[in-house]
């Protein structure tokens, strides 16, 4: 065991941990932010993606160890009351199913975004590609990213 | 006007048991029955009796609830019922049914609790009920004005419910239900992150457990080595699991955390005994060929369809919680069937009902997998062991290699065909293996009845061959549906195409007078331009199905070349449909799933066990290989229908016949090898 500093969602929490524990455990486990979702384990279903340094990333193929000193945004920290605007554009076209999945999509999308302002739909594809839905909300999740564009838009 | 009475003994009827009205007790509130209670400040709170897997039934009961009490979906609170079969009825989710089941039972608790607040106003009035409305949180009067629900709620609860007719809100008055506005009344916890799943229900102090599983089908440990396992950091203990009372079987490691319980069962040396080290799907594909009768008793055209292993994988992986006490024990669970599964623990258990509660968790998807207790069991056994709330989780290897997988099938279609190249008999022998999740379904008849939906007047027989299954089965969405319909609607592309005939105009042919199915076929040819030519390089496929109370027409647009599906247009009939945006996200679903299914996705079994492990290799659809999607909801005046599971096996039908073009499809996947 051994102790990391992490800086999850603008606060900074001290873990207690084996360095290699994943990141996705120390976020759930640690400082429960269940919010941050199992699917895979290995980087493949992309439903506990996360920001890291402002990026998508996928903390269950991240380390306690590797972790120490980014500056981590999970879903809980991408908004205050939830109306980060891809969040309003997945409520405003009803994206969510089961919604498991929903909160690594969001954050993908919202990366996304920060990047690219007006993505193209083979953008989007290209970006969501590694996501993965089981209930198939695919053709809303496409809708909802150019809507969340043009939120972004109008707002800015 | 009914009397509620009446009404909800008819709604017993195979759905709820007990809604029976028990007059408000409580000083504060008025509670009329277990669905619907106001407390003092007129604050409405429902409770939904079923579990949400993502089918939207947690969203149909906040609507029918707010149209009935003539205020907002977002006015109601929602909580979700326990597991408790003799105050909610069957709980379970299966065969579409549920907000079929639901519809009427929870308006008429509704309307119960405005009828009661409406007939309070009324008396304190002085006023005939009949010029009494409610509105707005309120009942209104024209010349009395109005008063908030929080002012009747005490005289309301006063009233003997059963002196106050109920009478429920009409369609043509309804300003919710089947109207387009408004999303999934979960829709902001779905996006910050705060829907507690299963996974998310460890209380604390809880533990973890993994259990290390048979490295090959029906293997049980023989010698275990837990020395390392037991000197790891975290690791509380180490217990053998035996199936079938302590779910699958295996060796579970209880440990504090997740991490550490993953570390502690790597570290475990097992050997295991029994078992099929050897088993291989393509032999068992090879055994149900095997098992076709040797004639076919029509000559005609003829065509095998073979179809595969196919997973749940659901995204939230299995996985439960339980703390067994002394005195009783309480489970958290993603579960299609709380109430079932409280029933079945105090049986095996020995315990009252009354000694175990089962918290109804949120399912991140369930598809047919979570209507089986086995995560449950594991994780009674380990918390019993620990003496502590544990969880057990699966990793999405463990989920994808020990599911209860739908059933390989071989389809023989025989048909004879007439002068005009329509077939006018035909003959369909299947070949596939019972469901052994429940064991009444080894039986062909049952087989048959869940499969046999042709809906075309073409005389013939159904027959099902049933082989013994080599590893565990169990429902999957649609269940013999999928394989059955994929063949016949297939079998008659392959029967149109030979004869040149229009795909469409030959189904309407076929399609007897007076079905419901004409109208959807119509309205999707339409829709997707039928009668002008497909574009260069694509091709169009159509399958129709009339089952769960509703009827379907699916068209798909593909390029074969490329295998790329452009275009899916669908035209659902189910009745009513009550809330619009739930009815095309069922059909968008099922048509990501007939995709996948078609595309590629299968389970496949090399030397004992499951070969895939992961999405990497279970190759479900993805964002860039999914179509536009054009749902159009038919108005029908028949009764509410279901539709989870309705527009799987046309949608992949009607893909598999777009990506095929003029060649005939063999199988599931199109193009590749089965099993």
């Amino acid at each position: 065991m051994a102790r990391y500093l992490l800086r999850v969602n603008g606060e900074r929490h001290e873990v207690d941990v084996e360095g290699d524990t994943p990141l996705l455990w120390v976020l759930r486990d640690e400082l429960g932010l269940t919010g941050v979702k199992y699917g895979c384990g290995v980087g493949l279903c992309g439903a506990c993606t996360s920001h890291v340094d402002g990026q998508a990333a996928r903390p269950c193929v991240r380390t306690a160890a590797d972790s120490a000193q980014t500056r981590i945004t999970t879903i809980e920290g991408l908004s205050r009351d939830g109306d980060h605007p891809v969040q309003r554009a997945w409520r405003e076209l009803d994206v969510a199913q089961c919604g498991y999945c929903q909160p690594g999509q969001v954050m993908a999308a919202a990366a996304l975004l920060a990047r690219d302002p007006d993505p193209d739909d083979a953008a989007i594809d290209k970006a969501l590609r590694d996501n993965v839905c089981r209930c198939g909300t695919y053709p809303r999740i496409r809708a909802a990213v150019r809507r969340a564009s043009r939120i972004m838009r109008e707002e800015r | 006007m009914i009397s509620r009475r009446t009404l909800l003994r008819g709604a017993g009827a195979g759905a709820l048991v007990v809604a029976v009205p028990v007059p408000a007790l409580a000083a504060e509130g008025l509670v009329p029955n277990v669905f619907v209670r106001l407390d003092g400040a007129g604050r409405i709170t429902a409770t939904a009796p079923r579990p949400e897997t993502g089918q939207g039934v947690r969203t149909v009961v906040a609507l029918m609830v707010a149209e009935e009490l003539a205020v907002e979906a977002g006015d109601i609170t929602l909580e979700q019922a326990p597991g408790d079969t003799e105050r909610f009825g069957s709980q379970t989710i299966n065969n579409s049914t549920s907000v079929r089941q639901l519809a009427t039972p929870i308006r008429t608790a509704a309307a119960t609790a405005r009828c009661l607040l409406v007939t309070a106003a009324a008396q304190r009035w002085r006023v005939p009920v009949s010029e009494c409305t409610a509105k707005d949180g309120a009942v209104c009067h024209p010349r009395r004005g109005r008063l908030p629900y929080r002012a009747l709620v005490r005289g309301a609860a006063a009233l003997d419910p059963a002196t106050v007719p109920v009478e429920l809100t009409p369609p043509e008055k309804w300003r919710l239900l089947g109207r387009t506005r408004g999303g999934r009344v979960d829709a902001r916890d779905a996006v910050t992150g705060r829907t507690r799943y299963g996974i998310d229900s460890r209380p604390p102090g809880g533990m973890v457990a993994v259990v290390a599983r048979p490295p090959w089908i029906g293997a049980v440990p023989d010698t275990i080595d837990d020395t390392a396992t037991r000197a790891m950091p975290g690791v509380v203990d180490v217990l053998t699991l035996t199936a079938p009372a302590e779910g699958q079987g295996g060796v579970a490691v209880i440990a504090r955390s997740t991490h550490q319980a993953l570390r502690g069962r790597d570290a475990l040396r097992i050997t295991w005994r029994g078992g099929t080290p050897a088993a291989d799907s393509r032999a068992w594909l090879a055994d149900l060929h095997s098992a076709l009768p040797a004639q076919s008793p029509i000559t005609g055209l003829q065509r095998v369809y073979q179809m595969p292993l196919l997973a749940h994988a659901p995204m939230e992986p299995m996985n439960a919680t339980a703390h067994v006490r002394p005195d009783g024990v309480t489970i958290w669970a993603p579960t299609q069937d709380p109430g079932g599964l409280r029933t079945q623990l105090a049986r095996q258990l020995g315990l009252p009902t009354t000694a175990v509660r089962v918290e109804t968790a949120a399912s991140g998807g369930a598809f047919g997998r979570r209507v089986e207790p086995d995560p449950v069991l594991e994780a009674v056994a380990c918390s019993r062991r620990a003496g502590a709330p544990v969880q057990v989780l699966w990793t999405r290897a463990d989920d994808m290699r020990h599911d209860s997988y739908r059933p390989m099938s071989v389809h023989r279609m025989s048909a004879e065909i007439g002068a005009d190249g329509l077939p006018v008999r035909r003959a369909h022998e299947v070949v596939t293996w019972p469901l052994t999740v429940l064991p009444i379904f080894n039986n062909p008849a049952l087989i048959k009845a869940s499969g046999d939906h042709f809906p075309y007047t073409v005389p013939g027989d159904v027959t099902v061959t049933v082989r013994p299954a080599p590893l565990r089965t169990g429902f999957w969405r649609s269940v013999y549906s999928g394989q059955f319909l994929y063949a016949e609607e297939n079998f008659l592309s392959e029967i149109g195409t030979r004869a040149g005939l229009d795909q469409v105009a030959l189904r309407r042919k076929l399609l007897p007078a007076g079905s419901r199915l004409h109208k959807v076929l119509d309205t999707v040819a339409g829709r997707a331009g039928w009668t002008r030519p497909p574009a260069p390089g694509t091709s169009r496929g159509v399958a129709c199905l009339e089952e769960y109370g509703s009827a379907i027409a699916v068209i798909a647009i593909a390029e074969p070349g490329s295998r790329r599906v452009l275009r899916v247009h669908a035209a659902v009939d189910v009745g009513v449909a009550l809330h619009p945006s739930g009815v095309r996200a069922q059909v968008e679903g099922c048509v990501a799933d007939a995709l996948s299914t078609v595309l590629g996705a299968q389970i496949t079994v090399r030397e004992g066990h499951v070969a895939e492990s992961s999405f990497g290799d279970y190759r479900w659809a993805r964002i860039d290989q999914t179509p536009d999607i054009d749902v159009t909801i038919v108005p029908s005046n028949a009764p509410l229908g279901g539709l989870g599971e309705l527009p799987y096996p046309p949608a992949a039908s009607a893909i598999a016949a777009a990506l095929a073009g003029d060649t005939p499809v063999t199988g599931m996947p199109f193009g590749t090898d089965v099993g």
